[in-house]
């Protein structure tokens, strides 16, 4: 490892616990050996977690719907309104996954999907009450800020009000995505800016804050943004961080580019550990980082242990987002598990707020091994739920649809 | 090993897995600086008749698979050998050609000549842990006139990765014509993959026990690249395994040559492409 001495006073700054501006993180970013980086990180990531435990939790990551309005140029997961290929989840297949999750142990349902016109508040607002009568314990981790700001666009109301009837509902805690980068020239350059800008994105999780609500930051790098740019997004939530507290938890990924209209190449494994590793030197106000095994594959997301995660993430019953986008790994609790251990850590199941739930449930009972993850629906599944039929459709297709349902 | 190298056996037990990488990057750097070689490999089927394809960009066109017999391995030789335009002929386990041997009655080193004598110029790799002998093998490649693409390991073994590089030291320096050494295993188990802190430990303990053959090499394609660019930073200086197909309209969206470089310039090192001989090849 070749030592670059100009950067050794921030090295020394970040050692003894100081927080790093913006020159300071571009020159670490820049010009520190990965292993530095690395060491750095780890450093804080043991400071902030004495105990050597790396925490997951077993939930499942179900997209509602694949129906957007956004176009995002980044996504391979959308499809536009009339597609055939473009699906809504009834509530009982929504119940059933619920069920299937509970059955091995999951505590939550990441519930995300796109902006889909013909959705309304209402039909939130019932899945949600739907999910909390039967399931009372089971916790909703729903929707991000885009798709929020969505729904107030929709239903024409400001975001407060569409945050406290979902919570009203049964909303629990708030995912990070859509995050991107937030800066506005990428995100112009991204087609994501009208879906949501930086500030709107940092609105919603600031009013989500202030409600009471948890929630995680993320970023997807490796599209068109600079360095400086990454270096802005994680000062801007670690300022979102210091007046509200409200993040559990950072999460970043590559953009991966299979499937999608911007195409171009995905962001090497040695960029995300050094990027892991930066979040968490400028993350200092940020106590949890996850390593991202679903994009980055097992061995560099156990990897990222070393780099300043500290926690698993999810055991992904479910995936459909990444999978569009070409990688598709798969692990279950069982080598979620041995993976930490084998990298000298104890593992704990853990909920959304970071609490621990104990030791893994397959060493309690008697747990199916998962050893690829299901999808959204079956291939070929066209069906329309029926209570689509008692909300309003904005759109011609959705409009035709319910007049032949 | 010199006088200051940390005790592998210590680092061995160590979870400190960037320390690890650390120190083996430094020997690394030592042998090679930030140059990091690659090869494009196009590979055959070893059954005589099975289609032979070597795109332009190939540094070494590899024979791959085991033989049936003594007379297909030699005509499947020819007739590659034929379809090669010169570039370096790799091909078959040298495990697989002992067996050849023992089972046709034949010695391995009259074995090795007659594929010598039909066009072979290397030996594709060496699985240290699945020959008899493999000191003697090594030895008679080298006598039948051929080369050793590179040392490789078969199956992990269960315990004592250490001990198991400390003879392939030892085998290197009663053989010293190993240029490359692969300590990944070519094969696992898929229900209980290798973890990457296992394979980063493997690589970064061969390179620093195994300071006595030159390159340490990962596979490109059998690893896959996030793991194989991490490599890279933790003692392996070479690729094997890059695809010679750079043929866009093939359905790939990303010339292999192309993610091999920025991969490598990613890590902060130099890529530098090479032919099976080791020869470096400037385009
Ligand atoms: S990323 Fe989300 S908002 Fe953007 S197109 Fe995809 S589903 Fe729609």
């Amino acid at each position: 490892m070749s030592i670059d001495h100009g950067i050794d006073h921030i090295v020394e700054k970040v050692r003894a616990g100081g927080r790093v501006d913006r020159d300071e993180a571009l020159a670490l970013y820049r010009r520190a050996p990965t292993a530095q980086l690395g060491q750095l990180a780890d450093a804080i990531r043991a400071r902030k977690h004495p105990e050597p435990v790396i925490t997951y939790i077993i939930d499942r990551n179900v997209n509602y719907t694949n129906v957007c309005v956004a176009r995002c140029a980044f996504c391979a997961f959308y499809r536009p309104v009339g597609s055939t290929e473009g699906y809504v989840l009834g509530f009982d297949e929504l119940y059933r996954k619920i069920d299937e999750t509970i059955a091995v142990g999951g505590v939550q349902l990441l519930l995300q999907g796109g902006h889909n016109p013909d959705l309304p508040l209402s039909w939130y607002e019932d899945l949600f009450h739907g999910i909390k009568s039967r399931y009372p314990a089971f916790k909703l981790h729903a929707l991000s800020p885009p798709e929020v700001i969505h729904l107030s666009r929709l239903d024409q109301l400001p975001v407060p009000k569409v945050l406290r009837r979902l919570i009203a509902a049964g909303l629990d805690s708030v995912p990070g995505g859509g995050a991107e980068i937030l800066v506005d020239r990428v995100r112009k350059l991204l087609h994501c800016y009208g879906k949501a800008s930086a500030d709107e994105w940092l609105d919603v999780m600031r009013h989500a804050h202030h409600l009471g609500l948890r929630t995680t930051g993320t970023m997807m790098y490796g599209t068109v943004e600079t360095d400086e740019e990454r270096i802005e997004h994680l000062l801007r939530l670690r300022a979102l961080q210091d007046e509200t507290g409200g993040f559990t938890a950072f999460i970043t990924w590559s953009y991966q580019p299979d499937h999608t209209e911007l195409a171009g190449s995905e962001a090497t494994g040695v960029d995300y550990l050094r990027t892991l590793a930066l979040a968490r030197i400028v993350l200092d106000n940020f106590d949890n980082l996850q390593a991202s095994w679903v994009t980055q594959g097992g061995k560099v997301g156990q990897l990222s242990l070393a780099y300043g995660a500290n926690d698993m993430g999810s055991v992904m019953i479910e995936e459909n987002v990444v999978r569009a986008a070409g990688a598709s790994y798969c692990m279950d609790e069982v080598e979620i598990v041995r993976n930490i251990e084998d990298a000298g850590f104890q593992a704990k199941r853990r909920n959304m707020h970071y609490e621990l739930l104990g030791d893994p449930i397959f060493r309690e009972r008697e747990v199916p091994r998962m050893l690829e993850l299901a999808t959204a629906r079956a291939d070929g599944d066209t069906s329309v739920p029926d209570e689509l039929r008692h909300y309003p459709a904005r759109s011609r297709q959705g409009k035709a649809l319910r007049v032949v349902q | 090993m010199t006088a200051t190298a940390p005790d592998p056996a210590a680092l061995s037990a160590s979870h400190d897995i960037i320390t690890i990488g650390m120190h083996a990057d430094d020997v690394r750097r030592r042998l090679h600086g930030v140059c990091t070689t690659f090869v494009r490999v196009a590979d055959v089927d070893a059954q005589p008749g099975a289609p032979i394809h070597v795109p332009p960009s190939a540094g070494e066109v590899r024979i791959a698979g085991a033989p049936d017999s003594r007379a297909s391995a030699v005509s499947r030789v020819a007739e590659v050998r034929a379809a090669t335009s010169g570039r370096p002929l790799s091909g078959f386990a040298l495990s697989d050609l002992e067996r050849l041997s023992v089972r046709e009655q034949v010695t391995l080193r009259s074995l090795l000549e007659e594929l010598c004598a039909a066009g072979l110029e290397l030996v594709a790799e060496a699985p240290f842990d699945q020959l008899e002998d493999p000191r003697r093998a090594i030895e008679e490649v080298n006598i039948a006139g051929l080369a050793l693409a590179r040392l490789t390991i078969h199956q992990a073994p269960a315990v004592d990765t250490v001990a198991g590089f400390q003879r392939v030291y030892a085998l290197q320096r009663d053989v010293a014509v190993l240029r490359s050494f692969a300590p990944l295993p070519r094969r696992f188990n898929p229900a209980v993959p290798s973890t990457g802190y296992e394979d980063v430990r493997r690589l970064a303990l061969a390179r620093l026990v195994v300071e006595n053959i030159p390159s340490i090499q990962v596979d490109w394609a059998l690893y896959g690249p996030k793991l194989a660019q991490v490599a890279l930073t933790m003692g392996a200086d070479d690729i094997d395994g890059v695809s010679a197909e750079d043929d866009v309209a093939q359905g790939r969206r990303r010339a292999p040559l192309e993610e091999i470089q920025r991969n490598i310039r990613a890590a902060a090192l130099e890529p530098v492409e090479r032919n099976g001989r080791y020869e470096l090849i400037t385009r």
